[in-house]
């Protein structure tokens, strides 16, 4: 299902994976800006805890010639998502400036759309989230917090998109590219994750989108996401040189 | 109705916390608030957020930051845009430093103990501080404790032992006073150098997890988003017995024996050499203090032989450092932690001056050396040397009063120490902790600390970007806890100073008649309210000088590898190595469930204490995910759940730090176990420092099982074909390129297995192909 790309804005992220360190950072500045719950160590053992930014580790190689990649995964924000489709209560849709958009209070928990996702992005309240009391103090008030039965992912940080719209709006100027950066992409110390606007020709992502290292994930789904991967280089790769054939699936 | 600027600066000197709220360049200008609910207009609260500037202080770095404050609460912590070190970035120990602020079981109230063994009973502060005086003005020896502390709480502390004849010490489990007294030796610093790792060409790191723990995380991170960015993507070697968080973004990883990484250095020295892979000029100055025939013992093949790399890859890097310049060789870690870890690190630094990198852009460059305001610029924990002799002078009963802050002792000294047994003759042990620790449990008078967002400080971050700052603290929040300076000022009777703050402001007014630096104003205290506003000062007018000069040691040390004795018992013998966890650190941050749920980026273990193995190795001692392993020095025995690992050299055992905490809160509390605790007693020749990665462990299984808490699934994570996830390119390759040959690979792989399995021919195999 495509949608109609009628907003100002149409936003997206760049990753980086040669500048990623796997540090972390971008997970801990996300679970602090929306208010992710806190992952015990019993949900880590049963594979239920939540992260709406992970950053996956693979192996190549074995020892001492192994290598290790990191790569930082978050809600792709598909414009032909498959998750958008099969909620029965539409609690899921994506909407005009290219968001992946989740509604909590319409959400009735049937997980249907966390089955479809192939990035396994989505995350389930199994449980009702328990902050204890003195710790609801550094909650941030402009993300709600989801309760039991509720499906959560990557909004983007939908709420510094409307704070920034807001204040640009008040001021009576265009957005400036830059300005409304999402927690994961301002906490990255080097830079690995960049978010703009992808309607803006002269945004940093919108450059970064034809680099030539430039992929996304599992292509051959033709999600369209607005996630963008630049690759890992290796220089101690020996590089395999083949033709491209006509008639390829790729 | 909107304050005017007037009306705040008038309230802003009527409030207890007088913060102003952060005003980076380039973004509207907004009006002066203060922070107090109590004193602000109702209107201009709700709904609405400030951001105040200030610094991480007690974390390594000297970091400026900035937190988002709403209704009083803070919300958020970032990096200060405006910051040198930060420049707006960060890293996961920020956010999870927050839950410090609003834990549940932080220490409300001072505690007292009537008797050794005893109760801790909550007091108030009248009588506390009564206590403390009483403590002190008995006459007798006294010694305080802390964290290595620089700038104001630095100096406050340098001065209260001072004022009453006592002793001040720094303590650092994961000692940094080699690297300290290395720069020193090698390039006549007295703070640490600035790695100019942004402009270099190639890297070669030894030992240091830069990129996760070591020393300024965050601005090395920076630099290396930087150093990736050049045309020409930068070269950057790693040497460590382990892959760390480092390590494994390295472009060539070199799995160097433990205390080997001196060899390896010179051995690469001596390439360069031989080779005259650099010019005749950097070579004299190399050789200029070296004795003749100092490079005969390292010649390639026996270095190969005893670092356990091959001969290949120790050319290879020579080659890629001398080539690609200019190039950085730093180190520590692991690397300085070994009986022969000076001369370890002064081979590494060494390289530097053969390389002629020191002094030049992307190079080694000075940090100043000029002081503001006597504040102490550097500072890092007292050798293990001179920790033994202190802790005779408290089990001899030689000292009345021990003032403890911002370390757990009784968790980071190991066992051989016997710290609760010195702490036990000492009269008066008295304590400054957010929460109940193994410290705590030994002391007689526990004193509620601030966390670093209620209170003052200043910080001179080290290292320095390459010229002078002054990182600023405020607090940020309304709070009834004290911080530890003005407790200390307070107690001298303002023998050393009023409070903090004014102390601060004192330094502000010396550096605003210096007409230097980032802030400009009309009057003093417009000049104090820019500097809370920037989170600092800094002033990048300074041109320093660095030259190096490597010097041999008579003192090697010897080699902590050892052969196999199985001398502690029944078990396979391994070489432990510990290292820093990237989210709990050394442990401070043990009580916060965030950094306890953080998972580590290369095992992506989380709130468990695990022990790193070689997979192979595992599977030969039929070791699995998940076996509790007993491991045991000369030192005691502590458990941790097996986790095979294909990135750690054979023989070692690698255990992360952080853990085993008897107190700390819920979240820390009898949680995993304590590798500081089995450490043993093994010194660096020269400075006496703890060899902590020099310790022989004896391994058994205990026949129990647990599952690992971890974020990765039960299969390891391979890429099930190539490119997916991580599509790697090979140097010029474009993405496309590659993905049409992983395309190849993976169906010629596909192919091939149904050859193997089904005997059907290749031309029906290609019809029946679906992607």
């Amino acid at each position: 299902m495509t949608t109609n790309k009628t907003g100002k804005q149409n936003w997206g992220m760049v990753v980086d994976v040669d500048k990623c360190t796997g540090c972390q950072a971008c997970v801990l500045a996300c679970q602090s800006e929306n208010n992710v719950p806190i992952n015990t160590q019993e949900r880590f053992e049963r594979g239920r805890a939540i992260s709406w930014i992970r950053v996956e580790r693979y192996w190549e190689g074995n020892y001492p010639d192994v290598k290790a990649r990191f790569i930082p995964i978050m809600c792709q924000h598909c414009e032909n998502a498959p998750c958008e489709p099969v909620c029965p209560v539409y609690a899921t849709y994506h909407n005009s400036e290219g968001l992946n958009v989740q509604v909590y209070n319409r959400c009735v928990g049937t997980r249907y759309c966390a089955n479809g996702c192939p990035f396994t992005v989505r995350f389930f309240n199994y449980w009702e989230p328990v902050w204890p009391e003195s710790f609801r103090n550094h909650l941030n008030p402009d993300v709600t917090v989801r309760s039991r039965g509720i499906m959560e992912k990557c909004s983007f940080c939908v709420q510094r998109i409307r704070r920034g719209v807001r204040t640009a709006k008040k001021e009576n100027r265009d957005l400036i590219d830059g300005e409304i950066q999402t927690a994961c992409s301002q906490a990255c110390p080097t830079s690995a994750l960049v978010f703009g606007d992808l309607n803006d020709n002269n945004s940093a992502v919108s450059k970064m989108k034809h680099d030539e290292r430039t992929y996304k994930l599992l292509p051959h789904l033709n999600l369209d996401q607005n996630v963008v991967y630049l690759a890992k280089v290796d220089p101690e790769k020996k590089i395999e040189s083949h033709s491209v054939e006509s008639g390829s699936h790729d | 109705m909107k304050l005017n600027r007037r009306e705040f600066l008038s309230l802003a000197g009527k409030s207890a916390a007088g913060a102003v709220i952060f005003a980076a360049c380039g973004l509207p200008e907004k009006e002066l608030i203060v922070q107090s609910p109590v004193e602000m207009p109702e209107d201009l609260v709700k709904g609405e957020d400030q951001w105040y500037a200030t610094t991480m202080g007690d974390f390594p770095g000297g970091d400026g930051i900035i937190v988002r404050i709403m209704e009083g609460r803070a919300k958020k912590i970032e990096g200060n845009p405006d910051h040198p070190i930060t420049q707006g970035k960060s890293n996961a120990r920020y956010d999870s430093a927050l839950q410090m602020l609003y834990h549940p079981d932080r220490i409300r109230e001072p505690l007292s103990r009537y008797s050794k063994g005893g109760n801790l009973n909550g007091i108030s502060w009248t009588r506390a501080i009564k206590e403390f005086k009483d403590a002190l003005n008995t006459g007798g020896n006294m010694t305080l404790v802390t964290n290595p502390l620089r700038g104001h709480p630095g100096s406050i502390a340098s001065k209260f032992a001072s004022h009453y004849g006592g002793v001040h010490i720094n303590f650092d489990p994961i000692e940094q006073g080699i690297l300290h007294k290395t720069v020193e030796n090698i390039f006549d610093q007295k703070s640490l150098p600035h790695l100019d790792i942004g402009n270099a060409k190639s890297i070669m790191s030894f030992g240091a997890d830069w990129l996760s723990t070591w020393v300024s995380p965050v601005q090395y991170s920076r630099f290396y988003g930087s150093f990736r960015s050049q045309s020409d993507r930068g070269y950057f070697i790693h040497v460590d017995p382990r892959m760390s968080m480092t390590a494994a973004n390295a472009d060539l990883w070199l799995p160097v024996k433990p205390s080997y990484e001196g060899d390896l250095a010179l051995g690469i020295a001596r390439i360069i050499v031989e080779e005259k892979l650099t010019s005749e000029i950097n070579i004299e100055a190399y050789k200029k203090y070296l004795s003749p025939g100092f490079l005969n013992g390292y010649q390639l093949r026996d270095v190969s032989h005893r670092t356990g790399l091959p001969e290949e890859k120790i050319k290879k890097a020579a080659h890629i450092i001398s080539e690609k310049t200019p190039a950085i060789v730093f180190g520590g870690g692991s690397t300085e932690a070994h009986t022969n870890g000076s001369f370890n690190l002064r081979a590494v630094y060494g390289l530097n001056i053969l390389l002629g990198s020191v002094g030049v852009t992307g190079g080694v460059l000075p940090n100043p050396s000029s002081e503001i305001d006597d504040l102490p610029a550097s500072s890092s924990g007292a050798s293990m040397k001179e920790w033994e002799e202190e802790l005779s002078h408290w089990r001899a009963g030689n000292v009345d009063t021990v003032i403890i802050r911002g370390v757990d002792l009784a968790h980071g000294l190991p066992n051989f120490l016997g710290i609760a047994e010195a702490l036990n003759n000492v009269k008066n042990v008295i304590v400054f902790s957010t929460f109940e620790d193994d410290t705590t449990e030994l002391a007689d008078l526990v004193l509620p600390d601030s966390t670093f967002l209620e209170s003052w400080g200043t910080d001179i971050p080290e290292p320095a970007p390459g010229y002078l700052v002054l990182s600023v603290q405020q607090p940020v929040v309304v709070s009834n806890s004290r911080g530890f300076a003005d407790v200390l000022l307070e107690v001298s009777e303002e023998a050393i100073g009023s409070t903090q703050e004014n102390m601060i402001t004192s330094t502000i007014t010396t550096l605003q008649k210096t007409g230097t630096g980032s802030v400009k104003a009309s009057n003093s205290r417009l000049y104090k309210k820019g500097i809370q506003q920037r989170g600092g000062w800094w002033n990048t007018n300074y041109s320093g000088n660095i030259s190096g000069s490597y010097r041999e040691s008579s003192k090697t040390g010897e080699i902590s590898t050892f052969s196999k004795t199985n001398s502690l018992g029944e078990g396979t013998e391994f070489h432990l190595i510990p290292f820093v966890s990237n989210s709990l650190l050394n442990g401070q941050l043990a009580p916060t469930p965030w950094a306890q749920q953080n998972p580590d980026p290369m095992s992506t273990v989380a709130w468990v204490t695990w022990a790193e193995l070689n997979k192979s190795e595992a599977d030969e001692l039929n070791i699995d995910e998940g076996d509790i392993l007993l491991i045991k020095s000369t030192s005691g025995e502590i458990e941790a759940l097996a986790y095979p690992h294909p990135g750690v050299q054979p023989g070692t055992i690698c255990i992360p730090t952080g853990q085993g905490n008897s107190k700390k809160g819920r979240y820390a509390e009898n949680r995993g176990s304590n590798v500081f605790a089995i450490l043993a007693d093994k010194k660096d020749s020269e400075t006496g420092a703890l060899a902590w990665a020099a310790t022989k462990v004896v391994v058994q299984r205990s026949g129990r099982n647990k599952k690992v808490a971890k974020f990765e699934g039960t299969v390891e994570a391979r890429p099930i074909e190539p490119g997916v996830p991580v599509l790697v390119l090979g140097s010029g390759e474009t993405a496309d390129e590659a993905i049409t040959a992983n395309h190849h690979i993976y169906q010629n792989q596909f192919l091939n297995n149904s050859h193997a399995d089904t005997g059907i021919s290749h031309k029906d195999d290609e019809t029946k192909t679906d992607h």
